[in-house]
């Protein structure tokens, strides 16, 4: 028997196969995100606006000026970060919703280490709040992880409400301890120099961590298919009865993937105080961590996806903000354009899943009947 | 023309190609009324994709498919059960968290009333002795007693052709006849039935005609008074088959595992192994046979450390291993090839080379001391195997879920094999496999037992065991009843011991 046969032949055929699904998962993301864009412009129409003359004039600010496209680069950076905390639990089949509390963990730990620490040099400093920042971030989660392991919780109810206790923290501290030196309102001082991160341009948002996000979104594909870590997380999520009867440790599993999922969040953190608004807020970025989901779907849980849908966020959020200033759109049009082309995506996602779900069925019942 | 009425199904010029594989080339088929027809061919041949195509679940590259004489549009297992198509799976398309009748329920298209499915379900169950309790979860239900309800599954869909793939793999020999018998009444009421097995006794005794595949391709169709075991195999491979599996006498040497006084209570307090005691030596296979459900898996599964003890002790070597975890089983050398491969055996969305070394991944086989996959030494080694086990794969990266049934198994066969080098617990090996990658299991097993291994075979099929084991144990409900020597072994004490018939009222 030549099982090899037409070796070079068959290779070229599952490089097709593959090709051709990520083509379709393509396909299907450009076909939202126009669907999105088509809603989101019919109700433009309601508010006597012309939708075409509108989505022009996004693209054109957007890229008006270096100072436009620079930000688009800057809000980027932690959505990256916090759609990766979604996506990568999801490739162990967990679900992370608890984003927003871990980015404000991650906010807190990184200006409280700018701020005692700003004396030291700036690479010392900025190195210290990001490690910090992930350490407390990463803690942080894994107590879901933990709980999931083993006291079996449900991880989606625990991530979910981890949020509201950070707030809760948050709320403490910016009131407290941690509250700017004039006692007004619930926000620390700004950080020394020392501690910001540097700007990649100029007079503009756009600072170096944005290499960092794209790099650690690099460092996630990595691990998830080059790494030991990476190959138990992907068998503990697609047969977790093979994993256990293989002798892999899920319950190490979880914490961990909670640990990294909540230090990327908390990094989110870290690049928001130490690299735009240099200090911190009660309640600032309250949606960060729902974008990240909003991402992390456009972009199918995929770290090189993920990048790629930030920055359509991004463009979205920058573009239409000019858009809204300059003309009688009110901002939430920006949100809804976002949120229309997420559904857009779920419901491509449920389309395909059916489709999945169907082929899934008749993989089952093929496989029932060949044992 | 009288022919012609006869004729209920007619499938023409079937194409199907997979990427790599032409699953079907050019296949046509009829199927009278009031016939049995048998599906033969090896592993990969193209046998269920052709029947998926018949039911709605594959389209069909070319050709097309007729009943009654008029061209039908099967697009859909829905359409196809409209049309009188019923088709009887073995696994997995229950919900296992799911009782019995609420599985039969979710599947029919209309909504009835629980109440009247569950008399339908008992109705059925006890005309066709498959009796099963309708509130029983699936998940606390033996692989044999599944089967029963996707049977029943099938039987309430008032199909006038079934399509059977591997019905009996799970079966023990009554509960195949009680099937057999089954077969010939549905098929006494002009009904037909298309059957899918690899065992040539069962394809002699219920077929009235035999369609052979090979590669893809038709080979012929044969009456069954035309067919004998050497002409269907001829068929089916091309050439002559050496079905013989040499028997070695290999020496025994020093106990390797030993099962002393094993027992596990259920969380209910049922006894689900009863003071289980055995020793298997290097160089010896020790069969238990048993209907499945009796506490074989279980068994298994305490050795592997899959399942917890309540009482005794397992050494290996020796040493004991009751609270070592799998991992560390593992590593001492126990390989297990599970019953159920789907469910605990394989990662069917993980490719070939990476089920291979799915326990392996501790240690710095195959992931550098940064924990970084050698992706070239894996590739290697999956090569080796794939060509030492024969598995039929276009790539080592295609992924587990498009293997045929028997080359899946191969994969696993070929990862535990490696892996158990003290002891391979092989449970059900040969399920699923065609003739001639059975006889390959079963070779492999002679010859891991020669290199000095222990081996614990757990098999339905009596004549499996009989034909490779040293020792044999009869289990019945968690018990072993009595342990022979293969040279003194009863074939007919030990199919009573199998039901709870012991000695002493064996003898009377
Ligand atoms: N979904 C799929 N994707 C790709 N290839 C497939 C798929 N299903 C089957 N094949 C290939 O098609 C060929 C025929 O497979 P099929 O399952 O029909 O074999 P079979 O005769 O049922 O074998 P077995 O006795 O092992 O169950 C095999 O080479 C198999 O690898
Ligand atoms: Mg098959």
């Amino acid at each position: 028997m030549s099982h090899l046969k037409n070796r070079s032949n068959s290779v070229k055929d599952l490089f097709l196969d593959k090709f051709n699904n990520k083509l379709v998962l393509i396909l299907s993301s450009v076909f939202s995100i126009f669907m999105g864009l088509t809603v989101s412009g019919l109700l433009m129409l309601f508010l006597n606006q012309n939708p075409v003359e509108a989505y022009k004039l996004i693209i054109e600010f957007a890229f008006i000026d270096s100072y436009n496209i620079a930000n688009i680069f800057a809000k980027s950076t932690p959505l990256i970060l916090t759609a990766l905390a979604f996506g990568f639990a999801f490739k162990a089949k967990l679900f992370n919703i608890g984003a927003q509390g871990q980015f404000y963990i991650g906010v807190l730990a990184a200006v409280f280490v700018s701020l005692k620490l700003g004396w030291m040099p700036p690479f010392f400093v900025l190195s210290l709040s990001l490690a910090a920042s992930f350490a407390a971030a990463g803690i942080w989660a894994s107590f879901i992880g933990y709980f999931k392991a083993y006291f079996n919780a449900n991880e989606f109810l625990v991530s979910m409400m981890s949020t509201y206790v950070a707030v809760a923290i948050m709320d403490y501290l910016l009131r407290g301890p941690l509250q700017e030196s004039k006692g007004e309102y619930p926000q620390t001082d700004l950080i020394p120099n020392t501690a910001k991160i540097p700007t990649f341009i100029n007079g503009t948002q756009f600072h170096y961590g944005f290499f960092a996000a794209v790099g650690a979104a690099l460092i996630i594909y990595y691990i998830l298919w080059h790494t030991r870590l990476g190959f138990h997380i992907r068998a503990v999520g697609q047969n977790r009865n093979a994993a256990e009867f293989s002798g892999i440790n899920e319950k190490k599993i979880f914490i961990i993937v909670f640990l990294i999922c909540g230090g990327l969040a908390g990094i989110a953190g870290f690049m928001q105080v130490n690299g735009i608004n240099h200090m911190a807020v009660q309640g600032f970025e309250a949606d960060i961590g729902a974008a990240g989901i909003g991402v992390a779907i456009l972009g199918n849980a995929n770290p090189i996806g993920i990048v790629f849908a930030a920055l359509l966020f991004s463009t979205l959020e920058v573009g239409g903000l000019m858009l809204t200033q300059t003309s009688s759109l009110p901002s939430s049009i920006i949100g809804i354009m976002q949120g229309s082309v997420v559904i857009f995506v779920v419901i491509s996602y449920f389309i395909n899943n059916k489709f999945n779900i169907l082929k899934r069925k008749r993989k089952l019942i093929n496989n029932g009947e060949e044992i | 023309m009288k022919y012609l009425d006869n004729v209920f199904i007619e499938m023409e010029n079937i194409n199907k190609v997979f990427p790599g594989t032409v699953a079907n080339d050019d296949i046509s088929i009829k199927v009278k009324k009031g016939e049995v027809i048998s599906l033969l061919g090896e592993n990969g041949a193209g046998k269920t994709t052709l029947m998926k195509i018949l039911y709605g679940m594959y389209k069909a590259d070319r050709g097309e498919i007729k009943i009654d004489g008029k061209k039908v549009n099967i697009n859909s297992p829905q359409k196809a059960k409209k049309l009188g198509i019923g088709m009887i799976h073995q696994h997995f398309t229950l919900v296992p968290v799911h009782t019995v009748l609420e599985n039969v329920l979710l599947q029919l298209n209309e909504s009835y009333a629980p109440k009247y499915v569950e008399n339908k379900i008992k109705e059925i169950g006890n005309k066709y002795e498959l009796v099963v309790d309708p509130s029983a979860l699936i998940n606390e239900l033996p692989v044999g007693f599944q089967q029963r309800v996707e049977i029943i599954k099938a039987l309430l869909g008032n199909s006038k052709l079934l399509i059977m793939d591997e019905p009996t793999a799970v079966l023990t020999p009554q509960e195949t006849e009680k099937l057999f018998k089954f077969i010939n009444e549905f098929k006494s009421e002009g009904n037909s039935v298309i059957f899918i097995t690899h065992k040539l006794n069962e394809v002699m005794e219920i077929s009235d005609r035999i369609i052979v595949l090979r590669d893809g391709k038709k080979v012929g169709s044969i009456n069954k008074k035309d067919a004998d075991r050497e002409k269907l195999t001829q068929m089916m491979i091309g050439r002559e088959f050496d079905f013989e599996v040499k028997k070695n006498e290999a020496t025994i040497g020093k106990k390797i595992i030993e099962v002393d006084n094993v027992s596990i209570v259920g969380e209910t307090g049922n006894q689900i192994l009863n003071n289980i005691s055995l020793n298997i030596s290097a160089g010896e296979i020790f069969g238990v046979a048993g209907v499945s459900g009796n506490g074989q898996e279980e068994l298994a599964d305490a050795i592997a450390g899959l399942k917890k003890i309540s009482n005794g002790d397992i050494r290996l070597m020796g040493k004991s291993i009751v609270n070592l975890n799998i991992r560390e089983i593992i590593n001492s050398g126990v390989g297990y090839i599970p019953a159920d491969r789907h469910k605990v055996g394989l990662v069917l969305e993980m490719t070939v080379e990476e089920n291979l070394i799915l326990k392996s991944t501790y240690g710095q086989k195959y992931f550098n001391k940064y924990k970084l996959l050698k992706s070239k030494k894996l590739k290697i080694d999956t090569e080796k195997k794939i060509n030492k086990f024969n598995i039929k794969v276009s790539t080592s990266k295609a992924l587990v879920h498009s293997l045929s049934g028997g080359n899946q198994q191969k994969v696993v066969v070929a990862r535990e094999v490696t892996l158990g080098d003290k002891l391979l617990i092989a449970s059900q090996p040969t399920r699923g496999l065609d003739f001639g990658a059975a006889a390959y299991v079963k070779r492999t097993l002679e010859k891991e037992k020669s290199k000095g291994k222990a081996i614990l075979l757990i098999s339905n099929e009596l004549s499996e065991i009989m034909e490779l084991s040293d020792k044999i144990g009869v289990i019945y409900e968690g018990e072993i009843l009595d342990i022979f020597d293969r040279n003194e072994a009863d074939l007919k004490k030990i199919g009573l011991l199998m039901t709870g018939v012991r000695g002493e009222s064996f003898e009377k």
